[in-house]
């Protein structure tokens, strides 16, 4: 870690985020900060109403979230099952797992080849085999990822705000001046299934101050807080300090207090801050040194994991990081799985024991939850779970292995998923829940569903699941009708 | 249990409380959401509403200080000494509030102490009282107060005889150059042109702002299409979005334009709506996701929350799962508009799970009349669509009036717009424009052009300092308005000339007035189908027909229209350009965008249909300029070649294709006499479509109109946001898109060669429709240097600008 790039009080482990909070607060103008903590006024009529409700302390001050979008395959990851290797003319059905098992660190906890570094990280955090996901009656990704990402399943009367959304309307930015909710990695223009994800990719009604900040690319996320390219720095304070001048002698001297006016002003002013602020830089993983940055650069997700650790050490709240939704690409592997996940394996591996360690040796990981989930798992046989409606999805419907390309897990499964869940006041080298030993893999203990997940995350962010805003008259809480509970046995004592 | 009464003395000694020191280290109290809360869901069961348990009432600062007959609740600025604190610190089981259940935690205690110690601030319109205002459903007819000198407009004596009506008279927008750059962002979206700015602006005639609201309301064009954003979100139309994907959802760009452009009276364009024709279906058939759906997202329920919240500003949400707790609704009236739309029967659920009850179709007045339920789908649909806009339904005319007030104010008469059971803040003006509307045939343009003509609109806006106090609204003139994402990338392309030339709208833009339909060239193309006696051809005929078309390059303008009895799909290139089902339904495009250099594939692919023979055909005409203007044709005539295979989806066919001459229909005049003037009428627009400056309402959503505020249309929004975030100002300064835009407009400046000087003048004319003052001008000439500035100069230069208040929120 770079620490040259951290204010000191933020290069301070131990000292408490709140603190830090504070001290940022201090060194901004009154002006400013006022701007950055108000309430501007809703485009809906979002009134809080917390009712009383009483949030739980915070065991983590920061979130990341490790997205696998498209479905990762429990079996062939982080559950491994009866591994039977590639051979024509074995039946489908007697293969469980397509990679052999390997240990971790934590004695009984196996996870599958091709996991080595996480393995060796597995004594940090705590691995969830029982994560249950509805069955929505047919399978589209982007309608399921819409359900984790926000708690309720589509279609809404109301757009619904991501997770993200809602740490960032109620905790604010850690630092005022890194935006509270960010996303690395997905694109939401020229991709399948765009406008459905730009449905979720949202603050939804609490509106566009709390929504996120899209960084699709990592390696170009500095250009977000930098002038516009060919710019250089010089023209671009000049612009805004002739700016400025303007608006000072401005003729229409009366509307100067209009809460539009100063709405637009403050706002440029805040943009500006940001683009000239030390904290910036965190934005540029060109700036990390280069042993550091190679070890995070074997994939554009890795990138991202690094651009995630960048941001959190500056005061990010809220970053999540995707291996990226794209119909039938990456983990969501409708033929040819083995094959991909070897691939998409050697993608994600690396960079998550990295950020972990880095998390850790900075001392930042014990407030930092840094949670990896994915939409649902999948199967070889079966979709959705059993009983479940929903279509085969599969593009090479065979019972036995004619080529490489039937090798792998094809089918959408809900019935139990993975989830790796690491600081942030969350036990070590833990395992939770369990799916069976045979087909169908459901969770046979401890299920735990995306509401209850969900609760568990924003206790360890300090909110509560029952936090209340009312849109439309409608009391909406971060979970459903507030109604997760959070597993208070995955927290430390 | 022993209740007692809350004023009544308690002589008990309290228990101290931890929680009683630092009162100076923590922030003020936040009573709506600290306070405010506490006192609705632990008090007003008792003490709230009708309800006042040992007399005292929680519904108001007023009533918490009265307290009960024997004194106050509180003492203002002493907690400690204020009964309020003892009732509910009090480990007196008989005289601890509330009397039942778990105590205020510390914290709330806590709270409500420092809340009294503060000064006992309590939010106007805060109440725990029910309100009781219910809207009135009939139209009503308010006389109009006297005149008086300055003041005739309707509105403005409305206005000013309103016990809330200020001086009016003080703030008049003398500026003409102001009122046009409002009037034009109202009425078109659009900056003012600066040749007809410059004519008005010269003008002496008295009358010459109505005549410029008439001029710019008869611009069918510019209206339609600045005003499709503002329907595009009252009617959850887009051209892209949820839904789509799965064919689960349908535009009615078409019928929506349309509408606009011949400005149809919005009781027929309800009645379109509610009982569609296949091109405003859309709308009632509202988004179809694949899977489950909760029963309270059904398609069905889609209908009754969409008809409630777009006509008549009524949530069904609420009532779409339970009786709302919020209004009068319930679930049964959300079940009831939904049946009338439901093919099948309907089972009503209570919060997901099926009551047991099938859903009786009916709706929300049935004072005004009934469903039979009896009926056929249609058939009721019909008559929702009679009840909707029937002439007593005042609460339908309201709430468009209101739209547009709320368009072109500012601020609703009713504030929020989709919440037209709160109390109006003028009932009288409301009710009048209602009325007013409903008179003149339901004349939308006749309503803009009213309030556009009332000096309340043409004066100076009000400076507003805090937009949060709603509830104790007092009309102070007009309020400012932020440009909708559409407007301020419309107005940036228009001062930068940096529109793309393509759109997604199916729509032909503009219209063809028979003056304009004279002057284009007669049809050329001839009816064909597969063999000679297509008057009697099988309804089973199945046919394609291509012919390729040279080009030596692509043209700028091209388009071409098609029908076909009875379908047609049309490729070009293998790429699907038309189709329709119905050969009265003339479909043309723009199809430049499809064109490429060299042969060029035209493939139809064409089905009959009926019962026994009947006449076939199928007419094509395309049309494109060369770069000298002249005008090209191709068409289909005997030269096409037809078979009997048909293509699949993208226009290619499976194995080979064995083609043969197709032949001229026996009797085209069959289908000319009919709709050839349409063939022509449509073809020509389509031509012309690709004269004017792309508007970004016409285009997807793109990354930046989304940070702007477009809403993501899977909701029914109404409105936009009115203030700026961070984000949105990031992306302000540095998003590849305004960059480009900017350039491209610095370049043009830079190309003409002008001075600074000059320079100044002209953007600041273009953009804020005035001349710089002396120090903005050599602020400005600062910026660009003297002499003839490079384009990353004026590049920064027009950035300044755009991002002016003065630019942005419309005044």
């Amino acid at each position: 870690m770079s620490s040259s790039a951290l204010p000191d009080f933020l290069a301070d482990p131990e000292m408490p985020r709140r603190e830090v909070r504070r001290r940022f607060l201090q060194s901004l103008s009154a002006a400013a900060t006022a701007a950055l903590m108000v309430n501007e006024p809703k485009w809906i009529q979002a009134q809080t109403s917390s009712q009383g409700v009483e949030h739980p302390k915070p065991t983590a001050d920061s979130c990341i979230l490790l997205w696998m979008a498209g479905g990762m395959a429990a079996p062939d990851t982080f559950d491994p099952k009866r591994y039977v290797p590639f051979e024509i003319g074995t039946p489908v059905k007697k293969i469980e797992s397509t990679f052999p098992a390997i240990d971790t660190v934590v004695d009984p906890i196996k996870i599958t080849a091709g996991l080595e570094n996480v393995a060796q990280i597995m004594d940090r955090g705590t691995l969830i085999r029982s994560h249950v996901l509805p069955d929505l009656g047919s399978i589209l990704h982007s309608r399921h990822q819409y359900h984790w990402h926000t708690g309720y399943v589509p279609p809404q009367t109301v757009a619904c705000p991501h997770l993200g959304a809602w740490m960032a309307k109620v905790l604010g930015p850690l630092n005022p001046v890194i935006p509270p909710f960010i996303t690395v990695g997905q694109r939401l223009e020229g991709v399948g299934e765009s406008e459905e994800l730009k449905a979720f990719t949202t603050a939804g009604f609490f509106g566009s101050e709390y929504g996120p900040m899209v960084l699709p690319y990592p390696a170009e996320a500095a250009q977000s807080v930098r002038p516009p390219k060919g710019m250089e720095s010089t023209r671009f304070q000049n612009r805004y300090a002739l700016y400025k001048k303007l608006i000072d002698q401005h003729p229409q001297r009366d509307a100067m207090s209009d809460f539009q006016q100063q709405s637009l002003l403050r706002s440029m002013e805040n943009a500006h801050r940001l683009m000239n602020s030390p904290d910036r830089a965190a934005f540029d993983i060109n700036l990390e040194p280069k042993e550091s940055y190679d070890r995070y650069n074997v994939s554009q997700f890795g990138q991202g994991c690094l651009l995630a650790r960048r941001l959190v050490e500056s005061g990010a709240r809220f970053v999540e990081v995707t291996t990226e939704y794209v119909p039938f690409l990456h983990w969501d592997t409708h033929a040819n799985g083995h094959e991909t996940l070897v691939r998409m394996k050697k993608e994600i591996d690396q960079p998550i024991a990295q950020l972990i360690r880095d998390l850790e040796k900075s001392k930042l990981l014990d407030r930092t939850l840094v949670v990896l989930a994915s939409e649902f798992s999948r199967d070889m046989i079966m979709e959705g779970k059993p009983g479940s409606t929903a279509n085969d999805q599969t593009t090479e419907p065979v019972d036995e292995i004619k080529a490489m390309k039937h090798y792998g897990q094809h089918r959408h499964f809900t019935g139990a998923s993975c989830v790796l869940m690491f600081g942030g006041g969350i036990q070590r080298g833990r395992l939770y829940g369990a799916s069976a030993v045979e087909r169908p893999f459901v969770a046979i203990e401890d299920p735990i569903s995306v509401m209850d997940l969900h609760a568990t995350i924003l206790r360890a962010m300090g909110i509560s699941p029952k936090t209340m805003f009312e849109i439309e008259g409608r009391p909406f809480y971060p979970t459903q009708d507030g109604n997760g509970v959070p597993v208070a046995s995955l927290f430390n004592a | 249990m022993i209740r007692i009464p809350l004023l009544q003395k308690v002589h008990t000694v309290l228990a101290f409380l931890a929680v009683t020191a630092c009162q100076n280290a923590i922030a003020q109290v936040d009573f709506a959401h600290d306070v405010f809360p506490l006192f609705k869901s632990q008090c007003s069961k008792c003490h709230g509403g009708d309800e006042s348990e040992g007399g005292f009432s929680l519904n108001s600062r007023e009533s918490l200080l009265k307290g009960a007959d024997s004194g106050p609740a509180v003492v203002v600025g002493k907690s400690r000494s204020s009964l309020l604190y003892e009732v509910i610190t009090t480990s007196d089981p008989d005289k601890r509030m509330p009397p039942e259940g778990e105590r205020l935690t510390e914290v709330q205690i806590k709270k409500i102490a420092n809340w009294i110690d503060e000064g006992v601030a309590w939010e106007p319109g805060l109440s725990l009282a029910k309100d009781t205002y219910e809207p009135p459903l009939l139209p009503r007819r308010p006389d109009l107060p006297k005149a008086t000198p300055g003041f005739e407009h309707p509105i403005d004596r409305l206005l000013q005889s309103s016990s809330n009506g200020t001086d009016i008279t003080r703030s008049a927008l003398k500026d003409e150059s102001q009122f046009a750059r409002r009037l034009s962002l109202d009425i078109s979206g659009i900056l003012p042109e600066q040749d007809w700015l410059a004519e008005f602006l010269k003008d002496g005639s008295s009358d010459k702002r109505t005549k410029l609201i008439r001029t710019l309301l008869a611009d069918k064009r510019n209206y339609a299409e600045h005003w499709l954003t503002f329907w595009n979100d009252i009617l959850r139309n887009d051209y892209g979005g949820t839904g789509f994907i799965t064919g689960g959802r349908k535009q009615i760009s078409q019928w929506l334009y349309k509408s606009l452009i011949d400005n149809k009276p919005y009781d027929q364009m309800a009645r379109e709506l509610i009982s569609p024709t296949p091109d405003s279906a859309g709308f009632s058939e509202g988004i179809r996701w694949r899977g489950t759906v909760s029963a309270g997202q059904t398609v069905e329920i889609q209908f009754s929350q969409s008809v409630g919240q777009s006509f008549l500003g009524i949530n069904l949400k609420c009532a779409s799962c339970h009786d709302s707790f919020i209004d009068r609704w319930k679930l049964d009236d959300a079940y009831g508009l939904a049946a009338i739309f439901s093919k099948t029967p309907l089972d009503v659920h209570r919060c997901d799970k099926p009551t047991g009850k099938q859903a009786k179709p009916a709706w929300l007045f049935p004072e005004l009349g009934t469903i039979d339920a009896e009926l056929s789908q249609p058939e009721r649909l019909r008559q929702l669509a009679g009840l909707m806009t029937h002439p007593q339904n005042g609460r339908f005319s309201r709430t468009i009036v209101n739209r547009l007030w709320h368009r072109l104010m500012g601020r609703g008469i009713v504030e929020p717009v989709d919440s037209m059971q709160s109390r109006p803040w003028n009932e009288d003006l409301l009710d009048w424009l209602a009325v007013d509307f409903a008179e003149h045939g339901f004349d939308l343009k006749h309503t803009i052009e009213l309030i556009c003509t009332s000096r309340a609109y043409q004066s100076q806006v009000e400076v507003v300092l805090d937009s949060q106090n709603q509830a104790d609204y007092v009309y102070r003139g007009p309020r400012g308005k932020r440009m909708t994402a559409e407007q301020f990338v419309d107005c940036v392309w228009q001062l930068c000339d940096a529109a793309p030339s393509d759109f997604d709208a199916p729509v032909l833009r503009g219209e063809m007035t028979p003056e304009q339909l004279s002057q284009t060239e007669q049809l050329r193309g001839k009816w064909i189908w597969s063999n000679a006696d297509s008057e009697h051809a099988s309804s089973k005929d199945k046919a394609s027909f291509q012919r390729s078309l040279d080009l030596e390059k692509v043209p700028e303008r091209a388009a071409v229209v098609a029908s076909c009895d009875n379908s047609f799909e049309l490729f070009i290139n293998k790429k699907k350009v038309l189709s329709s089902d119905n050969w009265e339904s003339i479909r043309a495009t723009s199809i430049t965008k499809y064109l490429k250099k060299g042969t060029n594939e035209f493939l139809l692919s064409c089905k009959n249909a009926g019962d026994g023979p009947n006449p076939a055909g199928v007419f094509l005409e395309a049309r494109w300029l060369d770069e000298k203007g002249k005008e090209h044709y191709f068409h289909t005539d005997a030269n096409w070649q037809t078979s009997e295979q048909l293509p699949g989806k993208n226009g290619e066919f499976k194995g080979e294709v064995s083609w043969t001459a197709a032949a001229l229909a026996s009797k085209p005049e069959i289908w000319m006499n009919r709709i050839g003037k349409e063939l022509r009428s449509q073809l020509g627009l389509g031509m012309q479509s690709q004269n004017w400056m792309v508007r970004a309402g016409l285009r997807k959503s793109d990354a930046l109109q989304r940070t702007l505020g477009r809403p993501n249309r899977d909701q029914i929004v109404t409105s936009r946001p009115t203030a700026w975030s961070t984000l949105e100002a990031l992306d302000l300064c540095n998003a590849p898109a305004l960059d480009k835009y900017l350039m491209h407009g610095a370049e043009e400046y830079e190309n003409k060669g002008m001075a600074s000087a000059d320079l100044v003048d002209t953007v600041f004319l273009r953009a804020l429709s005035r001349k710089p003052t002396v120090d903005e001008k050599s602020i400005a000439i600062e910026m660009l240097g003297n002499g003839k500035p490079t384009a990353d100069r004026i590049q920064d230069f027009l950035w300044t600008v755009v991002m002016l208040p003065e630019f942005q929120i419309v005044r």
